[in-house]
């Protein structure tokens, strides 16, 4: 059995949780697909499952079907993808910066919470039956007419607990990064100020930079400038979905306590754009600026060369922060009473500032790959360069709905949830995040991935299936087929329906493979070492 | 930038305009009407959702093929859509019903035929029951 540090450890139990998120998140999208291919099909998994909801009733298929919708993204983002975040970021960033993490007990305190936050607005759909879905459009989330007052509560409490964990966490992360890199602190202003490129902008122009010591972001390492920046929306995500999850929670407990407050005093539209605001720091924010950082730090790593264009890289993720700031009407452009300008500048032109930025650091990415030939294709560069691939696709499918002019026809069809946002998720950020497990195995335990021919299954498996999932439902889409819509038998779209499920099952193959060769690389006693608790090592000058 | 750069950079300058020009133009039938006309509808439609029901002043509504006609749609209580489909299925326009706005959209319809008209928003578990089949006839 390797000895495992205890940072490395926590970093892997981040792992070892998202990937259960992720089983999770791929049962229920197996479950939802078979509801679609064959509504009836579920009915004895339904009534299994009813035993575990404390509903008192029995539900509808739809309110069971919509519910677990609700529940779906919560896991799948808030769950494996943000834990594994998490995990890899407290390795990764003390590491690069030959550091310690400056709060070290946040890091067990992030864990817990992220994991009983992420389990407690998860069950209010899964158990509890809360269906409002995740973009939560004002005022369903309050109209208990459709969807239930405790889950809606509870999802609430829940949403709040992982938004405030997100805080702490970058609270920590930024608190790292910024901590004895010269000498005396940073104010967050100063921060703030150096991630938009404010001091740099000075010096541009030729004013005096300020007395006070400025984070040099030109002498930290890439990877660290896009954790840096990323965060940044990841905060702005986190204060604004607590203020939407908040905002339920007062409707919610003014109605259990018979003191109803009126939906409408809320302006529908108003609460789109502050929602949607909030939530892009993610879908166009975060997701793009981490990936970025991700490809600059593995692809040198891992063909042993210098980053190809580094100093436009460093403009190219300021680019990013500030492009995801204004993009969000592109979730409104079939909304009518938008402003035409807001629908064309930000849903579609300043969309497209993505497609520059994406489209250099891919370029950045694959040009420094093909400046290091002959590389070797390890697992993770091979998942690398997978995750490219998720994204190019995934992109381009969001590109052509995010016009004023498609979007008419493409708007809540199956395109903008399967072609697009799975291919994003499943193909680009999913594949992405196996990468880097691929990589810090063997950094932080010295054991090298077990077998070879494992990891070319998962890889093709994985793409194949997250594909064909995404491209059947996206013709679908095309076709007519909208999302969260569900179609009785017969249907027009029962055989693209069908070919999503089957790529749903390829995808499980994936994974599972994945799983039996992380197992067997880390061996079952380093794994259920994991559950073995223990104190945070004292280090010299590193604040506990 | 390094000159490799810059080319590819070129090149998604040129991308970018490429395709904003082709899609904003009335190369995309409706952006002729939506963008760069302002036509005088000859019919105007008033379309009501309310408690998971779409009320329209007809079944069928009838319009002509090559006609403007204004949908105007509101909502009683939550988030809706206002989605046409064509006979093979496929989605002819969409809007989102915003309650506490008259939610408008200019429409020609090209093809004569029955449309189907259908919630295009979730709005509770009973959404996938909003559908009003053959519920506007396009006439020649």
């Amino acid at each position: 059995m390797t000895k495992i540090g205890w940072q490395e450890k926590w970093t892997l139990r981040f792992a070892v949780v998202a990937l259960v998120w992720l089983a999770i998140n791929g049962f229920e999208g197996i479950l939802m697909r078979t509801q679609l291919s064959a509504p009836g099909a579920l009915h004895g998994v339904e009534a299994a499952l009813n035993l575990f909801r404390p509903v008192g009733r029995e539900p509808s298929s739809a309110e069971v079907f919509y519910s677990m919708l609700t529940a779906h993204p919560i896991c799948g983002v808030y769950g494996f993808a943000y834990m594994a975040v998490m995990g890899a970021f407290y390795y990764l960033v003390p590491t690069l910066l030959k550091k310690e993490i400056r709060h070290k007990r946040l890091v067990p305190l992030n864990f817990w919470l992220q994991t009983v936050s992420v389990f407690v607005a998860w069950g209010a759909g899964f158990f509890l039956l809360f269906d409002a879905l995740y973009t939560l459009y004002w005022p369903l989330p309050v109209a208990y007419d459709r969807v239930p007052l405790v889950g809606s509560i509870v999802f609430a409490v829940g949403a709040a607990g992982i938004m405030v964990n997100i805080l702490l966490f970058s609270f920590n992360i930024f608190s790292t990064v910024l901590s004895k890199s010269n000498p005396g602190s940073y104010t967050t202003g100063q921060f703030l100020r150096a991630a938009f490129g404010i001091a740099a902008l000075r010096r541009w122009l030729g004013r005096k930079p300020d007395d006070d010591p400025q984070p040099d972001f030109g002498s930290l390492p890439v990877f660290i400038v896009s954790v840096a920046r990323g965060s940044v929306d990841t905060v702005i995500n986190a204060v604004v979905l607590l203020t939407a999850g908040g905002l339920i929670l007062v409707y919610g407990l003014a109605a259990l306590f018979n003191a109803p407050l009126n939906p409408l005093a809320v302006n529908a539209l108003v609460y789109k754009n502050w929602f949607w605001w909030g939530l892009d720091m993610v879908a166009d924010g975060n997701v793009l600026i981490y990936a970025a950082g991700v490809w600059y730090l593995l692809v040198p790593l891992l063909v042993g060369r210098k980053l190809y264009g580094e100093a436009v890289v460093r403009t190219v993720i300021l680019a990013d922060l500030l492009v995801s700031l204004g993009v969000w009407s592109h979730h409104l452009l079939a909304d009518r009473p938008q402003p035409l300008v807001m629908r064309l500048l930000s849903g579609q032109l300043i969309t497209w500032g993505e497609f520059f930025t994406m489209g250099l650091t891919i370029f950045v990415s694959l040009y420094t790959i093909w400046l290091a030939r002959p590389v070797k294709l390890t697992p993770p560069l091979k998942f690398v360069l997978g995750s490219i691939f998720g994204f190019l696709m995934g992109g381009a499918a969001g590109l052509i709905q995010a016009n004023v002019g498609l979007n008419l026809v493409l708007h809540n069809t199956q395109w903008v949830i399967s072609t697009h946002a799975h291919t994003m998720l499943l193909s680009g950020l999913g594949t992405l995040i196996f990468a880097v497990i691929y990589a810090l195995i063997p950094m932080m335990t010295g054991l090298e991935v077990r077998s070879r021919r494992l990891v070319d299954v998962h890889l093709w498996t994985w793409l194949v299936g997250s594909t064909a999932m995404a491209w059947a439902m996206g013709l679908a889409g095309i076709q007519g087929m909208l999302r969260r819509t569900l179609y009785p038998l017969p249907n027009q779209y029962e055989l693209h329906n069908v070919v999503a499920l089957a790529g749903g099952i390829v995808l499980a193959v994936g994974f599972l493979a994945f799983l039996v060769n992380i197992v067997g690389t880390l061996g079952w006693g380093n794994v259920l070492g994991l559950v073995v608790p223990e104190r945070p090592p004292r280090a010299s000058g590193a604040a506990a | 930038m390094e000159k490799e750069e810059r080319i590819w950079f070129g090149v998604l300058i040129a991308v970018f305009l490429v395709f904003n020009v082709i899609t904003l133009s009335p190369l995309v039938p409706w952006q002729q009407w939506l963008l760069w006309s302002n036509p005088t509808p000859t019919q105007r439609i008033a379309v009501e959702f309310s408690n998971y029901q779409i009320k329209l002043p007809a079944n069928p509504v009838r319009v002509k093929a090559g006609e403007f006609v204004e949908f105007t749609a509101t909502s009683a209580d939550v988030t809706y859509g206002l989605g046409a489909f064509r006979p093979d299925g496929a989605m002819a326009f969409q809007m989102q019903v915003i309650p506490g706005y008259e939610n408008k959209l200019v429409w020609k319809f090209d093809t004569p035929g029955l449309y189907d008209v259908r919630s295009t928003e979730y709005s509770g578990p009973r959404h996938s029951e909003m559908l009003v089949k053959k519920a506007i006839q396009v006439i020649p």
